[in-house]
């Protein structure tokens, strides 16, 4: 591959289905406190969007820093709530309708913490983790130092369920890259036979990459990830 | 004007805006509900103009000075629902 290289400085996970780990970068915490947000705007934030408030406090303490943010799904809930009220011919909801936008829960975060940079909120339809690495390439090659990049993911409605090839698992992963320092990231073409039976990359596929327990493949892509140590 | 009509939109704007650690006793009748005071935001005032919508029937224009003196604070609401309820 002829992609820049990138390197990870640092990292926050929340899973909250998961067993208690020994690394304190990963939250299993059900209901995350979003203490980082006033609680006059974290009451429109579901647990997932307290929690990806809080990783990106942690992690851009300066609210200085380029933010991405990628979601396949995107708050199905709110949504499918929304269309419901539609077909009853009932008024929407101005805040479920503000907070069911791709970047609702950036733009609550950059509200709260005061941070005026460029913010970007992705979907790719099973590739958001190469859309994002993709994405941080392009700010560092323009010589910003961080790029602050979010995976956040949850179960889609139940009424849609039977649609999804793959169940989507509650968790959210934050990522500080930049191209000096850290841990590598290195980018390796992956064939199809290989990346065949792989599922595409979810949140909760980041955090075990993360954590050494298991490789990061995007399957449309033909893409792997590795991390040096 | 009473006291329980005051003491039910002070519950309906707690649960309606999701209000975390919020009790009726902490809204104070006199004190403004948007931006100082309660410390509500313009998606709060639309929000609480479709509750008063769908609770008391009360029907209001987005943008006039009329609402924003209904607005004002907890009182001018309650004497706006008692004056205008249909429900």
């Amino acid at each position: 591959m002829t992609t820049a290289s990138i390197t990870l400085q640092d990292w926050r996970a929340w899973q909250p289905g998961r067993a208690v780990h020994a690394d304190s970068r990963l939250s299993v915490e059900p209901r995350p406190s979003g203490a980082s947000v006033p609680a006059m705007l974290r009451r429109r934030l579901n647990p997932s969007g307290r929690a990806v408030c809080d990783m990106l406090a942690a992690l851009d303490p300066e609210a200085q820093r380029i933010l991405l943010y990628a979601s396949r799904h995107g708050d199905g809930e709110r949504t499918l709530d929304m269309l419901y009220a539609l077909t009853e011919q009932e008024p929407l909801s101005p805040a479920r309708f503000g907070m069911s936008v791709h970047n609702a829960t950036l733009g609550v975060h950059s509200i709260a913490s005061g941070n005026r940079r460029s913010l970007q909120a992705i979907a790719a339809s099973g590739a958001e983790v190469a859309a994002l690495f993709s994405e941080a390439r392009g700010y560092l090659a323009e010589d910003e130092r961080d790029v602050i990049a979010v995976f956040s993911d949850a179960p889609v409605p139940e009424r849609f369920a039977a649609h999804v090839a793959e169940p989507t698992e509650l968790a959210a992963v934050v990522l500080h890259l930049s191209i000096r320092g850290g841990r590598s990231i290195d980018t390796h073409t992956c064939a199809l036979s290989q990346a065949g039976h792989v599922r595409a990359p979810q949140p909760a596929d980041v955090i075990a990459w993360l954590l050494g327990e298991a490789p990061l493949v995007c399957p449309s892509r033909q893409l792997a990830w590795t991390l040096s140590p | 004007m009473t006291n329980a009509l005051e003491l039910e939109l002070k519950q309906l704007i707690i649960d309606t805006l999701e209000l975390e650690d919020v009790t009726p006793e902490d809204i104070d009748p006199d004190e403004p509900l948007f931006v100082e005071g309660l410390g509500l935001d313009s998606i709060d005032a639309l929000e609480l103009g479709l509750a008063l919508q769908k609770t008391y029937g009360i029907k209001l224009e987005a943008d006039s000075e009329e609402t924003r003196r209904h607005f004002a604070n907890l009182r001018s609401l309650a004497a706006l629902v008692e004056a205008r309820r249909v429900k």
